[in-house]
C-alpha cells in the first residue's frame, strides 16, 4: 500500500514539473498554449478535421501548443458561446460550423457570424442528389421530371427537421417547383446511407463522404451537387450551377477567432493555415477519409460565413 | 488461403501486437472510469493510430474499443459505478455478488469470462455470417427501430424486481428527461426554459453518474458512519471461475452473445441495449428468477457478455456496408480510410487481407483482454478492502472529475449533483435507477422512429402491423410486458 501510494505521489510529482518547464517569453504564437474549443463531440465529422487541421499547424507554426477541447453541449451553442466570450488574445480559438448561420434566424442562438473572425474553412462538404443505383433516373433533369410526376411521394432523407440537409431539400422543391416526403434522420448522414442502402427512402441530399463506400461499389449514384465548383473526389458528377440552377448549400466547419483578436496575430494563423490548407499532405488526410478539402482562407472565409448568413436570413424569414 | 497467411504475418508481429496490448490497457482504464467515453480514448489516440504505418494503429484502436466495453464492467461489480452505459445492467448482479456475498474475484472472474466468450463469439459470427446478417440489418427502417425501442422498454417490467409501478414510474421519467432539447423531428425546442445548455438535450452520462456513483458514495455514507474498521482480512476467493459456475452459465453465454451480436449490426444501437436485453432474457428464461438481482452468476454472466458481443456484430455494417453505426465504429472507420482501407461492399474483393487481418486482430484483442483481466482481478479486487474512509471521498472526487471531463461543462457536473441527491432518496424508496436509465436510453430511439414511420406512412399506423419484422418485435413487447403481471396474479393465489 505505501509503495503504491510513493509510486502515485512520483507521478504526480513528474506530471507537476513536466507543466512547470518550458514556459519562456516567445512570440506569438509560441507564448503560451491555444486552446481550440471544438463545439461538437470527439469523433465526428467536425472534431476530426479540427484536430486534424490543428495538428498541421502546429507543425508549421514552430513553438506553438494547441490543445482541442470538446464542448458539445446544447448540440454545439454553449461551445460557440464561450468562444465569442472568449478573451481575445489569440489563446482561445475554435470551431464554428454552418449552424452558426442558420441558428439564429431560427431562434436557437444569439451568436452570429459577427461575434468571430475567421481564419480559415477546411471543410465545406456540398449537399449531393444521391439515389440508388437501379432508381429510374441517371440525370437531374430525370430526376426533376419523375418528381414532378409524383408529387410527395419521393422520400427524401434528411438529417433532421430544420437541419441542414433539409433545407437543402427545401431549397430544392423551390427552385424545382416539386414536392417531397421529408424523413428525417437526428443521428445524421449514417443512418441515411443505411437507410438508402436499405431502399426504406428513395433519395437524400447530403454530404456525399459518408456514402462514398457505396458509391465506389455502385450501389448509389450521385446525380448532381449544390456546390460552386465540381468536387475533387467525384470529378464526373456535374454541379447544379453547370446545369443552370445555382443552389449552393454547404456545411463548412471554419477555424474563427473571438471578435477583437489583434490583427497581427488573426494574420499569422491565417498564413500558416492557407500553407497549410493548399499542401499536398493535408488535402491527402482530407481525401483519404472521403472529405473534399477546401482551401478558403481569412477574408474570403469571413465572407462565407456572412453569405450563408445572409442566405438563411432570407430563407429562414418566410 | 494465402490472404490469411498475409493476415497472420501482419499482426503477429512484435510492434503490431504492442499496440495492440496497449489499446487494450487504455481501453480498460477508459471503460473503467465513469465519464471517459469509448470515443474519447479513440479519438485522443486517433492521431497515434495515423502515424503508425499499416495496420498497427488498427490494432490498437481495435483494442481500445474492445477493452473498453469490458473495462466498464470493473467499476460496475466493485463501485456500482457503471464506465460506461453498457455497463448498467452489469450492477444489478455485480455489485451484490461482490459485496453482499463477499465475492468480488469471483464476480469479476466470471465477467472477465463472459466479456471474453462475448467478443469472441461474435467475431466468428462476424466472420461467417457477416453478409447475411447485414442483410437482415438493411431491413431495419424506422418501425423496425420503433418496435425494437418497444421492445427494449419493456424489460422496464423486469429489471424493476421490487416494485413493478415504481419501475414503470421511473420509466417514464427517463421518457420524459429524453424529450428535453430541440427535437430533430419536427424542429420544435422543448422543455429548454431559454437556455442554451439544455437546446442539446440533458446530458445522459451525468444523470448516469449521479443516479450511480453520487447516489452510492451518499448511500454507502450513511450505512458507515462511525462504523469501527474491520481488521479482518478476506482472503480473495479465487479469480479463475469455478467449473460449477462455468455451466451454470453457459447457455446464458450463448444466448446473451447472440443478442448482442444481432443487436450490434443494427446500425445505431449498441452495448447498452444489448446489455440490458441480455440480461432480462437471462432472467426471464431462468428457473430461479427470483433470485436475480442478489449476486447470481447468469446476472453477472448475461450483460457482460451481451455488451462485449455487439464489437463483432457492430464490424459487420462497417466491413459490409461501409455504414458506421455509432460514433466508435465511425471513428475505425475513419482510420482505416486514412491507411487506404476503405471498408464497404469491395472491401472483401479489394483488400482482402486486411479484412482477416481485422477479423485477427478482434480475436486477439478479446484473447488480450482475457489475459489482462485475470491477472489483474486480485489488484482490481483489492478495492473492496480499502477502508471507506479512504474510498468514498477517493469516488467522490471521481464523480465530479468524471463529470467535468465527459464534456468540460459545469452545468453537466450541476445535474450529475441534482441527479445524485435525487437518486440517493429515490433509492431508499426503491425506485429502479435501471428502468431511468432505459427511459432515457429508448426514450428519443421510440419517440424519433415511431414520428418518422408516420411520416413514411402518410400517417397511417398500419405500417406497424403491415411489416413482419417490426410485428414480431412488438408481440414480443407485449408478451414481455404480461408475463411478469400473470405470474405476480399466480403468486398472489398462492398466497391465499
Amino acid at each position: 500500500m505505501k509503495k503504491l501510494l510513493a509510486l502515485c505521489m512520483l507521478v504526480l510529482l513528474t506530471v507537476a514539473l513536466a507543466g512547470c518547464g518550458g514556459q519562456k517569453k516567445a512570440a506569438y504564437p509560441a507564448d503560451g498554449d491555444i486552446t481550440v474549443i471544438i463545439p461538437k463531440a470527439p469523433g465526428g465529422g467536425t472534431d476530426t478535421s479540427a484536430r486534424g487541421l490543428i495538428q498541421f499547424l502546429q507543425k508549421e507554426l514552430p513553438g506553438s501548443k494547441f490543445v482541442p477541447v470538446n464542448k458539445p453541449d446544447g448540440g454545439g451553442i454553449t461551445g460557440m458561446v464561450d468562444l465569442a466570450k472568449a478573451k481575445p488574445d489569440g489563446h482561445t480559438l475554435g470551431m464554428v460550423t454552418v449552424e452558426l448561420a442558420m441558428f439564429p434566424h431560427q431562434g436557437k442562438a444569439t451568436v452570429t457570424n459577427k461575434d468571430y473572425i475567421a481564419i480559415c474553412a477546411p471543410i465545406a462538404a456540398p449537399a449531393a442528389l444521391i439515389v440508388p443505383k437501379d432508381a429510374p433516373y441517371n440525370t437531374l433533369d430525370e430526376f426533376v421530371k419523375y418528381a414532378k410526376a409524383n408529387p410527395g411521394k419521393i422520400q427524401m432523407g434528411n438529417s433532421g427537421t430544420g437541419a441542414i440537409w433539409h433545407i437543402a431539400a427545401l431549397n430544392f422543391e423551390k427552385e424545382f417547383g416539386v414536392q417531397f416526403k421529408h424523413v428525417p434522420y437526428p443521428k445524421g448522414s449514417a443512418d441515411i446511407a443505411a437507410a438508402l442502402a436499405g431502399k426504406h427512402i428513395e433519395a437524400t441530399l447530403a454530404d456525399p463522404s459518408v456514402f462514398k463506400s457505396q458509391v465506389d461499389a455502385g450501389k448509389l449514384k450521385i446525380l448532381a451537387v449544390m456546390a460552386d465548383t465540381r468536387s475533387e473526389l467525384y470529378p464526373n458528377v456535374p454541379t447544379f450551377k453547370e446545369l443552370g440552377h445555382p443552389l449552393t448549400i454547404r456545411a463548412w466547419a471554419a477555424l474563427v477567432a473571438p471578435k477583437g483578436t489583434p490583427k497581427d496575430k488573426v494574420d499569422v494563423l491565417r498564413n500558416a493555415a492557407e500553407k497549410v490548407c493548399n499542401s499536398k499532405e493535408f488535402k491527402d488526410y482530407f481525401k483519404k477519409q472521403g472529405i473534399d478539402p477546401t482551401a478558403i482562407i481569412g477574408d474570403a472565409a469571413d465572407k462565407m460565413l456572412a453569405d450563408d448568413d445572409a442566405m438563411y436570413a432570407k430563407f429562414l424569414k418566410k | 488461403m494465402s490472404d490469411i497467411i498475409s493476415a497472420f504475418g501482419m499482426v503477429a508481429e512484435p510492434f503490431s501486437l504492442g499496440c495492440l496490448v496497449f489499446g487494450v490497457w487504455i481501453g480498460i482504464l477508459f471503460g473503467a472510469m465513469p465519464g471517459l467515453s469509448v470515443n474519447m480514448g479513440l479519438a485522443l489516440l486517433l492521431p497515434l493510430a495515423f502515424a503508425f504505418k499499416g495496420i498497427s494503429g488498427i490494432l490498437m484502436l481495435l483494442g481500445i474499443y474492445c477493452g473498453a466495453i469490458y473495462g466498464g464492467s470493473i467499476s460496475a461489480i466493485l463501485l456500482k459505478t457503471p464506465g460506461t452505459p453498457a455497463s448498467v445492467a452489469t450492477t444489478l448482479d455485480g455489485y451484490p455478488m461482490a459485496t453482499k456475498l463477499h465475492q468480488p474475484g469471483r464476480a469479476l472472474g466470471i465477467s472477465t469470462m463472459a466479456s471474453t466468450f462475448g467478443g469472441i463469439f461474435s467475431t466468428a459470427c462476424l466472420i461467417i455470417m457477416a453478409p447475411l446478417l447485414a442483410k437482415v440489418a438493411l431491413q431495419f427502417s424506422k418501425p423496425e427501430y420503433f418496435a425494437l425501442a418497444v421492445f427494449g422498454l419493456s424489460i422496464i417490467t423486469s429489471v424493476s424486481s421490487g416494485n413493478v409501478i415504481k419501475g414503470v414510474m421511473g420509466g417514464l421519467a427517463g421518457l420524459f428527461l429524453a424529450t428535453i432539447g430541440i427535437d430533430a423531428m419536427s424542429g420544435a425546442i422543448r422543455f429548454t426554459f431559454g437556455t442554451n445548455y439544455l437546446m442539446g438535450g440533458v446530458s445522459f452520462i451525468p444523470i448516469l453518474i449521479g443516479v450511480f456513483a453520487l447516489a452510492q458514495v451518499l448511500q454507502s455514507i450513511e450505512d458507515h458512519w462511525n462504523e469501527v474498521r474491520q481488521t479482518t482480512r478476506l482472503a480473495i476467493d479465487r479469480t479463475l471461475p469455478r467449473l460449477a459456475d462455468m455451466k451454470r452459465v453457459f447457455v446464458t453465454l450463448i444466448r446473451s452473445s447472440a443478442i448482442g451480436t444481432f443487436i450490434g449490426c443494427i446500425p445505431g444501437t449498441g452495448g447498452d441495449i444489448a446489455s440490458f436485453v441480455a440480461y432480462d432474457q437471462a432472467k426471464r428464461w431462468s428457473s430461479h428468477s427470483e433470485d436475480f438481482g442478489t449476486g447470481v452468476p447468469e446476472g453477472v454472466a448475461a450483460p457482460e457478455a451481451g455488451n462485449n458481443a455487439v464489437s463483432g456484430g457492430a464490424f459487420i455494417p462497417v466491413l459490409t456496408l461501409g455504414i458506421p453505426g455509432d460514433g466508435a465504429t465511425a471513428i475505425m472507420m475513419g482510420a482505416l480510410m486514412v491507411q487506404g482501407i476503405q471498408p464497404g461492399p469491395m472491401l472483401f474483393v479489394d483488400k482482402a487481407p486486411y479484412v482477416y487481418a481485422i477479423f485477427l486482430g478482434l480475436f486477439f484483442a478479446n484473447i488480450v483482454m482475457c489475459l489482462m483481466g485475470y491477472s489483474l482481478i486480485r489488484l482490481f479486487a483489492k478495492v473492496t478492502q480499502v477502508p471507506h474512509v479512504v474510498l468514498l471521498p477517493l469516488i467522490l472526487v471521481m464523480t465530479f472529475v468524471g463529470t467535468y471531463s465527459y464534456n468540460n461543462s459545469l452545468n453537466d457536473v450541476c445535474v450529475m449533483v441534482v441527479s445524485g441527491m435525487i437518486g440517493y432518496f429515490l433509492n431508499k424508496l426503491e425506485f429502479s435507477m435501471s428502468s431511468l436509465i432505459i427511459g432515457i436510453i429508448l426514450g428519443a430511439m421510440a419517440e424519433q422512429n415511431f414520428v418518422g414511420s408516420l411520416i413514411m406512412s402518410d400517417g397511417s399506423l398500419n405500417i406497424f402491423v403491415t411489416r413482419p419484422l417490426c410485428l414480431f418485435f412488438l408481440i414480443a413487447a407485449v408478451i414481455m410486458l404480461i408475463t411478469p403481471l400473470i405470474n405476480f396474479g399466480k403468486k398472489k393465489k398462492k398466497a391465499l
